[in-house]
């Protein structure tokens, strides 16, 4: 009786599956082919501890920014405006430190609280006013750019400058405690728990499941009686925590918040999200593959800089590296 | 066992403009096998969205044990243990996760209140332990984008009786299924009768299904049930179709004769498609309907997606009046006046979000266009033209197709190809869940088709289709032919000799 099935279409020709196998794994395959080349290259000045860690800090913020994009995607979502917000996070975190002398703890606590109450606004947008989430988030970029600088007053937050009202900040230099969250080791572990949470959230919560069944279909998560715009919101709500994260980290590590200081990490993070979309045959945005992407492009621009390729090449290899990933995910698949 | 017996009183369903359901009585009860059949249009999947909770606008009242109860939402109707398997199991599916999940998937659902925490290994072996139940063989870990249709399928009849499970409604299973996969859900759904305390309501247009496994059927017609009665040895087909239609039916629609010139269109050695086209050699004649007869997985679709160059030629050629054409893609076959009306009309065949009119003229819009600039006038004389002459059934040429009936759709697919005024027309299954009356209005056409002097590629797994039509028939099996068989000379099981792969001559 059971043989009357048809076999699965996955088990059949055996250089398919080989073939499915590499591109699967394409993106694990290319870092560990980078470590290599840049091992025989470079030998110890590559493969050193000090260098690994150079790597690690280099990827951290844009895995924690493409975390944040991760949570987002997996409900086929999109989020345009993460990193711009990811500025107004900075501006208030900064501003909370340094212009009213708030405790640390009491600085993320308010950071965070500011940037989901401005999430808010996203949601609004993308479940009240059912506008679709790129156009969306596509208009809140610019709500959060001018916002995030009329608090501000169009200058940076940092030591030594004045409120933009012009009286006085109540801090005038950094703690340790401060710029500890934007060093090794706090940097690379936040970023690793970062990544955890998520991890075990989408793959081991129901929570995570339910918002990966309406990524792959909505409609069939519906009819199941899952509250999509429920879950929707908390995926949402997610990505606003790890996007304050992110700008804290970005102004800890600048000491400062520069004026639109998130905002270049929005591409890498996407394209951190991309590359590690087919990691392992998953077939959708997740945590592991995430890592796995920001660290390849991190560990490229990392290996070429140290074969002295100029700096503004650079861009180039990324987008390069992010077109193969795109290619071993859409080339291969049948026209539908 | 208690039995449960499911029904509804004085139920009706208006949507804008049309009374989808008026005053139905309908009752089931676990342990039997109901057929629902009817037109396309007459009211099955609403009255069975109606049950599934699906429908939360009805007026009248639903009832299980004589008690009513509110299905207003689909969770309503799942705590009182009634699913539902759509005919487009994609719908109801999450490509991109595991087996496992979409089976358990209401499950997860439904226990949201203990540990927020997924427990993967005993969700998989729950889900391992219902396909079991069920003797389906499909691993567990695979993600459902790779599983065939068939597996699709069964995947969501699993996910139904992985819960509490009463009433299973079938709606249309067996529509794109093979004959073997067809026997293997039949097993199923005996299987499921005689093991659990069920009731299946079977939806579905092959009437000799119904008549095959089920013990009583409801006939629906324009929204009313019309009639109930038993299946008895002495119940025909005939019998059944005629209650649907409300008047006698010619069983077989009168092939026209039609002069036959000289041969126009030939494919010669033709290989592609991944190897699910091999060596395929055949002609049509002009004014002439060739069937293309095979099991579903014959390659009967893939030929047709690689003749029109939608599929990757790996060898052969096809040749046009004697000249050879070069397709490579699908717009040189129409530049080569080439016309397919693919199998899957809604993906494929008519642009569901525009209007009727744009659709009849999708296909030929050069036609109607000044300095590239679309004529409506022109576009619309065009529409109401095909309207008129193919009986489409809409509200205006206005309307978006995606509001049209199966078979309406159908005969847009069709007639924006009739339009573009092509030499050969390649129909894939073109009669794919549409009723019987519709189905007779598709033949016409093509029968006015081959009037005209141009020739016809019909693939259809139902060979008595393509015996009332056609004019010669091939055997495909396995993306070869098998046989080339007169249809005036032949027979259904001489097709179903050849297309079961026997290559032996039949006797």
């Amino acid at each position: 009786m059971q043989a009357t099935l048809k076999p699965n279409p996955l088990a059949t020709p055996k250089n398919k599956t080989f073939l499915r196998f590499l591109l699967d794994w394409a993106a694990v395959i290319t870092l560990i082919l980078c470590f290599v080349v840049f091992s025989l290259i470079k030998g110890e000045r590559f493969l050193s501890v000090n260098n690994m860690i150079n790597i690690l800090r280099a990827m951290s913020i844009t895995t924690v920014f493409a975390i944040a994009a991760t949570v987002t995607m997996a409900p086929d979502g999109f989020d345009m405006s993460a990193c711009t917000l990811a500025s107004c996070s900075a501006y208030v975190f900064v501003s909370m430190y340094l212009w009213y002398g708030l405790p640390l703890w009491a600085c993320i606590l308010v950071c965070v609280a500011v940037t989901l109450v401005m999430y808010q606004l996203t949601m609004f947008l993308i479940l009240v006013c059912k506008i679709p989430d790129m156009l969306a988030t596509c208009a809140l970029m610019f709500v959060h750019q001018g916002l995030g600088q009329w608090y501000i007053g169009g200058g940076a937050v940092s030591t030594g400058m004045r409120l933009p009202s012009g009286a006085q900040p109540v801090r005038t230099k950094l703690e340790e405690s401060f710029s500890a969250i934007g060093r090794e080791p706090w940097l690379i572990i936040i970023m690793l728990v970062c990544v955890l949470i998520a991890f075990v959230f989408l793959e081991y919560t129901k929570h995570g499941r339910f918002i990966y069944a309406m990524g792959g279909n909505k409609q069939a998560a519906k009819l199941s009686g899952i509250n999509v715009k429920a879950y929707r919101y908390l995926a949402g709500m997610i990505t606003a925590v790890f996007i304050a994260i992110g700008g804290i980290l970005v102004s800890s590590r600048g000491s400062s918040a520069q004026v639109m200081c998130c905002d270049n990490y929005l591409m890498q993070s996407l394209a951190a999200v991309f590359v590690g979309r087919s990691v392992g045959g998953a077939e959708k945005p997740n945590a592991i593959g995430t890592l796995i992407g920001a660290m390849l492009v991190s560990t490229l621009e990392n290996g070429l800089t140290i074969c002295a390729v100029p700096y503004y090449v650079l861009p180039a290899v990324k987008g390069a590296v992010l077109a193969l990933a795109l290619v071993a995910a859409y080339a291969t698949k049948k026209e539908q | 066992m208690d039995k449960l017996t499911l029904g509804t009183r004085n139920v009706s369903i208006e949507f804008p403009g049309v009374k989808a359901l008026t005053d139905v009585n309908f009752e089931v009860s676990t342990g039997e096998i109901r057929a629902l059949v009817g037109a396309n249009g007459a009211g099955k999947s609403t009255l069975m969205k109606v049950l599934a909770g699906a429908n939360p606008d009805y007026t009248g009242e639903v009832y299980l044990n004589g008690e009513v109860v509110e299905l207003r939402n689909t969770m309503a109707a799942k705590k009182l243990g009634i699913q539902i398997v759509y005919q487009e199991v994609d719908m109801a599916l999450v490509p991109t996760l595991s087996v496992a999940e979409n089976v358990m998937l209401n499950d997860m659902v439904m226990s949201s209140g203990r540990s927020p925490l997924l427990h993967w290994a005993s969700l998989r072996a729950r889900a391992r332990e219902v396909l079991e139940r069920l003797h389906i063989n499909v691993n567990v870990r695979a993600l459902v984008q790779d599983l065939s249709l068939a597996q699709k399928q069964m995947v969501l009849i699993a996910r139904a009786i992985a819960n509490e499970c009463n009433f299973l409604i079938l709606d249309e299973p067996t529509a794109p299924l093979s004959d073997t996969e067809t026997a293997e859900l039949f097993r199923l759904v005996k299987h499921l009768q005689e093991t659990e305390n069920i009731a299946i309501i079977f939806i579905s247009h092959r009437i000799n299904e119904i008549i095959q496994i089920c013990e009583k059927y409801t006939v629906m017609r324009n929204g009313e049930i019309v009639d109930t009665s038993p299946i008895t040895p002495d119940t025909t087909t005939r019998e059944i179709v005629e209650k649907m239609l409300g008047r006698s039916f010619e069983e077989n629609f009168p092939k026209e004769h039609v002069p036959i010139g000289e041969k126009a269109f030939e494919v010669k050695n033709l290989c592609g498609a991944d190897g699910k086209v091999n060596d395929v050699s055949f002609y049509v004649r002009k004014g002439e309907i060739v069937g293309i007869a095979g099991l579903v997985g014959a390659g009967k679709s893939e030929l047709c997606k690689t003749i029109f160059g939608a599929y990757e030629k790996t060898g052969g050629s096809v040749h046009l009046n004697q000249n050879e054409l070069k397709i490579s893609n699908p717009s040189h076959a129409v530049k080569n006046r080439i016309a397919l009306v693919p199998e899957e009309r809604r993906k494929e065949g008519v642009l569901v979000n525009e209007t009727v009119s744009f659709n009849l003229s999708a296909a030929s819009l050069g036609k109607f266009c000044t300095a590239s600039f679309i004529s409506k006038a022109k576009t619309d004389a065009n529409a109401r033209q095909y309207v008129d002459s193919l009986g489409i059934i809409t509200p205006s040429i206005k309307q978006h197709v995606r509001n049209l009936s199966g078979g309406n759709q159908q005969k847009v697919a069709v007639g924006k190809w009739m339009a573009a005024d092509c030499d050969v027309y390649i129909f894939d299954e073109p009669t794919k869940g549409v009723d019987v009356g519709a189905k007779q209005d598709i033949f016409r056409l093509i029968n006015d088709i081959t009037k005209r002097g141009n020739s016809v590629i019909y693939a259809s797994c139902e060979n008595s289709e393509l015996l009332s039509i056609t004019d010669r028939i091939y055997v495909l099996y396995d993306g070869r032919v098998m046989a080339e068989l007169v249809t005036a000379a032949t027979n259904e099981d001489e097709i179903m000799h050849y297309a079961v792969g026997s290559t032996t001559k039949y006797a």
